[in-house]
């Protein structure tokens, strides 16, 4: 028996019914969707100001050429992972009661991942170069080897958000008769004709399953490879071989948390709470705490593998960590974003959706500054010491172009998943059908 | 308010004495006559002058600037330009002292240059004036001898043979030294004394890198006293050598073109075969349209 689903007798027509609530252009989400347009169009006047002057309008220079783009580039990578986790190693192993989270998880992903690459675009002065990487690009580069798999990585995801969505597209179709004339066009076309037929669904759980298993190595590879930026850098703090699974355990307590919040958004706005149970948040929160564990163990050992070594450059790379210049963030981040955060979700009372969404927050801004910790403090320790330079480069800190860019690709994150979220149901509706029924036939 | 005059009229006598004290420093720099006399006992040449050069570039440009740009530090009292009157009226024997004892704040560099290196100094600093011609000293009728030598090497013994000569005679006591030259300077590969026969042989380490037949450039410097010769030859005495482009072959740091077939085959191998994949997936969705007329 599947507790995750509420106890109530639903009948199909009352699901389709709840789920395909949300389909819809409401008020609230054209206010919305105002808001996120307006802000978006300030924070894009500041990318047209660093088009126009370069990289100068950032706080970038000749020692960190890599400030917070980049570590909002890996921060993206590593939140669009859970789409992997959820829906594929979860959803193959038969989970069942992660099946309603799957598409949230996917959304999640495909918004990230598609953010993901245009921040890269963000931290190149030249943008109108950008067919350059594709055409004189060296196989041996890792940013080579990251394009062509985060590229990957999004049409899976995409495929693997629209396949299984086929049969509510199918519904949207047919019950949805009062939305826009476009929108019932779009539902024909992407719909591809299914009506349900054994066969379609033989052919959809074919390709899901296919897309399910390639998704592990390619989701894998993201971030590795991404992680590879760094460590196949002779730097300090970037040198680990350790770097791929470190990188990728974080990546799922990023995602953890975003999913977690993204589940409340849509609990709430949507009321789904007869879907997404309080019991499902309990058990994302214990998800959370496992691979925040995981996530620890890769940290410790990051620091005092280094640390005991203490040859020069790493020991000084430690030492800005955990004393130095660095510490006050280290801290925040390390205690505040991940240790605390996980002891506090090993009580039941604060796996409760709300407590929990709160934690979830906490734990996804400390995801980002950890990227930051990552990225930024190794370039300023490098092996040959800065000298004979500008004062300023001895320092790094963001300024008001940069920081509104960053935001902007949040904003983006919130639109494409807003928009998506308005046009399907988040929620498989077959797919709880199928488990309905499945739970009355065990009752 | 009496205190306060003090105060000024006892820096105003301390600017006084210091303005003295300067001008006695500017005039008071006294050599002795032996000193302000003594004679380089090397001729000057290119190879001084660029050694020159080079210990100036690392002692002396902070203060006095290049010599002809007249970029010295403005300090009190002045440094200087190397090349101007100031300097180019002393004597060698002058220059050569005031580089060693130093003054104020000029300081002694007796302990930082040997005296060939100071002699360098004074070379590179006479360099700078076309009208200057290198006082020799009176060598009581003796000519400065004009040598000349010929080259060997002995493959058996790995040496290279120096045989010095002077009007057709064969010089002893005359030294030796052999240099390889090279892109960015000369790498000295030994000296030696020429023997009552003219010859001096020179250690070469077998194991120099040549060009494809083994072919050195080399330079051979013979000196004593004011006598100078120099000569460059191209010969067979070291190691047959191909040389290789760093980026020769496949490598990880070479360009596009040479990657390693490895790398190549399993990058292009992963993601062409996962695109396949979903170009399958992609093209295979059509089915499910396929699906409803099949079952009609």
């Amino acid at each position: 028996m599947n507790d995750t689903i509420t106890k109530e007798n639903l009948n199909d027509d009352q699901i389709d019914q709840d789920l395909l609530k949300n389909v819809n252009w409401g008020n609230k989400f054209k206010l919305w969707l105002a808001f996120l347009s307006v802000s978006l169009i300030i924070c894009l006047y500041f990318y047209y100001q660093q088009l126009q002057h370069g990289l100068g309008v950032t706080g970038l220079h000749d020692y960190v050429s890599w400030g917070i783009y980049i570590s909002n580039f890996v921060f993206f990578v590593a939140t669009s992972l859970i789409g992997m986790l959820i829906s594929s190693v979860l959803g193959l192993m038969n989970v069942h009661w992660v099946k309603p989270l799957a598409r949230i998880a996917e959304l999640v992903a495909v918004a990230f991942a598609i953010v993901a690459g245009l921040i890269i675009i963000t931290d190149m002065g030249r943008p109108d170069r950008l067919l350059n990487v594709f055409m004189h690009g060296r196989v041996q580069s890792p940013i080579v080897w990251d394009i062509a798999v985060i590229v990957t990585y999004v049409a899976i995801s995409v495929l693997l958000l629209y396949i299984p969505l086929l049969p509510d597209i199918a519904l949207c179709r047919d019950k949805l008769k009062n939305v826009p004339k476009w929108q019932q066009k779009m539902y024909k076309i992407l719909a591809l004709g299914w009506s349900g037929k054994t066969r379609q669904f033989k052919i959809m759980n074919n390709y899901t399953r296919i897309l399910l298993i390639l998704i592990i190595p390619i989701a894998l590879s993201i971030h590795t490879v991404t992680s590879w930026l760094f460590a196949m850098t002779l730097r300090s703090g970037w040198d680990s071989p350790i770097f791929g699974p470190y990188f990728v355990s974080g990546a799922f307590v990023a995602g953890c948390a975003a999913v977690i919040i993204t589940m409340f958004f849509f609990q709430r706005n949507f009321k789904l709470q007869k879907y997404i149970t309080t019991d499902h948040f309990d058990r994302m929160g214990k998800l959370l705490v496992l691979v925040a564990l995981v996530y620890v163990y890769f940290n410790i050992n990051e620091i005092i593998v280094p640390g005991y070594k203490a040859n020069t450059a790493d020991a000084k790379h430690v030492d800005e960590m955990l004393y130095g210049h660095e510490s006050l963030m280290f801290w925040l981040v390390q205690l505040g974003g991940l240790v605390i955060p996980f002891l506090l979700i090993l009580f039941k009372p604060m796996r409760k959706p709300l407590p929990l969404t709160l934690i979830s927050i906490v734990v996804l801004a400390g995801a980002w500054f950890k990227r930051v910790l990552i990225v930024v403090p190794t370039q300023l320790s490098p092996y040959y010491p800065i000298q004979n330079v500008p004062e300023k480069w001895n320092h790094y800190s963001p300024t008001v172009p940069e920081i509104a860019i960053t935001l902007a690709s949040f904003i983006l994150v919130l639109i494409i998943m807003t928009v998506l979220a308005k046009l399907f149901p988040v929620i498989s509706i077959w797919e709880v059908k199928e488990e309905m029924n499945h739970n009355k036939e065990l009752a | 308010m009496k205190n306060y005059k003090h105060y000024r009229l006892i820096i105003l006598f301390c600017l006084c004495f210091l303005a003295v004290a300067n001008v006695n420093a500017q005039s008071d720099w006294q050599l002795t006559a032996k000193e302000n006399e003594s004679l380089s006992p090397f001729l000057f040449d290119d190879d001084m002058i660029l050694e020159g050069k080079i210990s100036y570039e690392n002692s002396c440009t902070s203060c006095h600037g290049m010599p002809g740009q007249a970029d010295y530090t403005p300090m009190a009292p002045s440094p200087g330009d190397p090349a101007s009157d100031q300097f180019q009226l002393q004597s060698d024997g002058a220059l050569f002292h005031k580089i060693k004892t130093g003054r104020g704040t000029m300081p002694k560099f007796e302990d930082v240059f040997a005296d060939d290196e100071t002699w360098n100094l004074v070379a590179f600093i006479r360099s700078f004036n076309e009208n200057y011609k290198q006082p020799v000293p009176d060598l009581g009728g003796i000519e400065i001898p004009e040598y000349s030598m010929k080259l060997a090497f002995d493959e058996n013994i790995d040496k290279l043979v120096v045989k010095v000569f002077a009007k057709e005679l064969p010089q002893s006591d005359v030294s030796v030294s052999a240099f390889v030259k090279g892109s960015f300077g000369k790498y000295l590969i030994g000296k030696a004394q020429t023997d009552e026969l003219g010859i001096a042989y020179v250690d070469v380490d077998p194991t120099l890198p040549g060009d494809a037949e083994g072919k050195l450039d080399i330079m051979v410097k013979v000196t004593k006293g004011y006598g100078l010769a120099k000569m460059n030859a191209n010969m067979i005495m070291a190691k047959p050598t191909v040389r290789k482009s760093a980026i020769e072959g496949r490598h990880i740091w070479s360009n596009d073109k040479n990657a390693p077939i490895w790398l190549k085959v399993s990058f292009f191998i992963t993601i062409f075969g996962v695109w396949l994949v979903l170009f399958f997936i992609v093209i295979g969705l059509r089915g499910i349209n396929k699906a409803n007329k099949e079952e009609e």
